[in-house]
């Protein structure tokens, strides 16, 4: 059973006013003061001089158990949401590989989950371990993005993008985090523009608190626990007031929802749930043997929920 | 900033933080002829004559993001804080009905 054997993240020091963001992207003052008031958003994170290499070293760097494991690692995926993120023939996972003595691993980029492809990369580098049947080989997911265009850096009304990054060390077993069950659910009818496809937007999100709904229901039931048995949810941050909203619609307590990093760290891309689990873990709110809930969802469409046991 | 929430009606047929008189329907008047004032500038459409039972989203074009500017624009017209955690699709449906809403989950800024 996969197994989430280390996870690390990396939040530029940089904290930038979502007010400023948003004003620099040409929104209203009315449009700008909404993230705050009513999405919980505060900080965004930039690193403005940083690469998209440095970024994703950094959490890299964080991940301490990789140190004397590196020959193990046999893949090496890269989540992420744009479908372009350097310039060809640009290559940062390969730089890093080779940076971190992962110059043998084969790496590629797993997407067209948006921000749910972090949980997709999970499963498949739990797959790929499983079919190679080695106990000892090991997987490194890595997530994170720089936000260079306007399209990277807001979803109007909905949420602002932040630079972060993480790194998780996958294994195909262990005691701990166990992953459990997986869910994933692609709705290909929201595929496309939102902010150009008027009836598309009111579509996505009318379905969106259901469909979210459905994949953690999915999940739970795959790994055989209700949502009531979950001790935490781990979510993605695209903003608090679609989570409180969505746990009134499920019964779910929203303080069992980490939304803390939400004003501090943003919408980071895929990087959010990771984000989340180094706080969960650092804070001690998971306890040996407790369930919690991944879960993301991400344009295009696809809701995402992972259960897995501390 | 204190907030003071507002309750469902006192027994005298007002509301603390509200204007002398006020009632639940009086609050809930001034909360839609708040909206009449403040969506056409949210819609950014002129001349737009606004009933209770005009729907929200079919009638009106509104998504989220613009309700959540209107419910801001609110804030600012009425002096008033809105709580909107517990806002559900049946609460924007209609004018009427996000009035309504309004109406029951403010709090006065004083």
């Amino acid at each position: 059973m996969t197994a989430l054997k280390a996870v690390a993240c990396y939040l530029p020091d940089k904290r930038v006013p979502v007010e400023d963001v948003a004003s620099r992207l040409g929104l209203t003052p009315m449009q700008a003061r909404l993230f705050r008031r009513y999405l919980g958003l505060a900080d965004i994170r930039l690193d403005h001089d940083g690469t998209l290499l440095d970024l994703l070293s950094a959490a890299t760097w964080r991940l301490e158990e990789l140190r004397g494991l590196e020959q193990r690692v046999r893949y090496v995926l890269y989540a992420r949401v744009m479908p372009v993120v350097v310039p060809y023939p640009v290559n940062p996972v390969r730089d890093l590989c080779v940076a971190f003595g992962l110059g043998h691993a084969v790496s590629f980029t797993v997407t067209h989950h948006a921000c749910a492809t972090g949980l997709l990369a999970v499963d498949v580098a739990g797959r790929l371990l499983a079919e190679d049947g080695d106990p000892d080989a090991l997987a490194l997911v890595l997530t994170g993005e720089k936000a260079f265009t306007r399209d990277a850096q807001l979803v109007p009304g909905t949420s602002v993008f932040s630079e972060a990054a993480a790194a998780c060390l996958v294994g195909p077993d262990g005691p701990a985090d166990r992953v459990l069950s997986y869910a994933a659910s692609t709705r290909g009818e929201f595929s496309g523009r939102l902010d150009e496809i008027s009836a598309m937007a009111s579509s996505f999100e009318k379905e969106y608190p259901a469909s979210l709904a459905e994949a953690m229901s999915a999940a739970a039931d795959q790994a055989g626990v209700s949502l009531g048995d979950l001790s935490l949810i781990l979510p993605h941050n695209v903003n608090a007031l679609s989570w409180q909203r969505l746990c009134r619609r499920i019964g779910f307590p929203v303080s069992r929802v980490l939304l803390d990093n939400v004003p501090v760290a943003g919408h980071a891309f895929c990087a959010d749930p990771f984000i989340n689990y180094v706080t969960a873990a650092e804070r001690g709110l998971l306890r040996p043997g407790d369930r919690y809930l991944i879960a993301a969802a991400g344009f295009g469409a696809t809701f995402s929920a992972m259960v897995v046991e501390h | 900033m204190e907030q003071e929430t507002l309750p469902q009606q006192s027994d005298a047929g007002g509301y603390g933080g509200s204007p002398p008189g006020a009632t639940a329907a009086g609050l809930r008047q001034r909360v839609f002829e708040a909206i009449t004032v403040v969506l056409p500038r949210v819609l950014d459409r002129d001349a737009l004559e606004i009933t209770p039972e005009m729907k929200l989203m079919s009638d009106l074009g509104m998504r989220s993001a613009s309700m959540l500017e209107l419910l801001l624009e609110l804030e600012d017209n009425l002096d008033i804080q809105i709580d909107v955690e517990d806002i559900t699709e049946a609460a924007m449906i209609s004018v009427g009905d996000l009035a309504d809403f309004v109406a029951s989950h403010a709090s006065t800024n004083d």
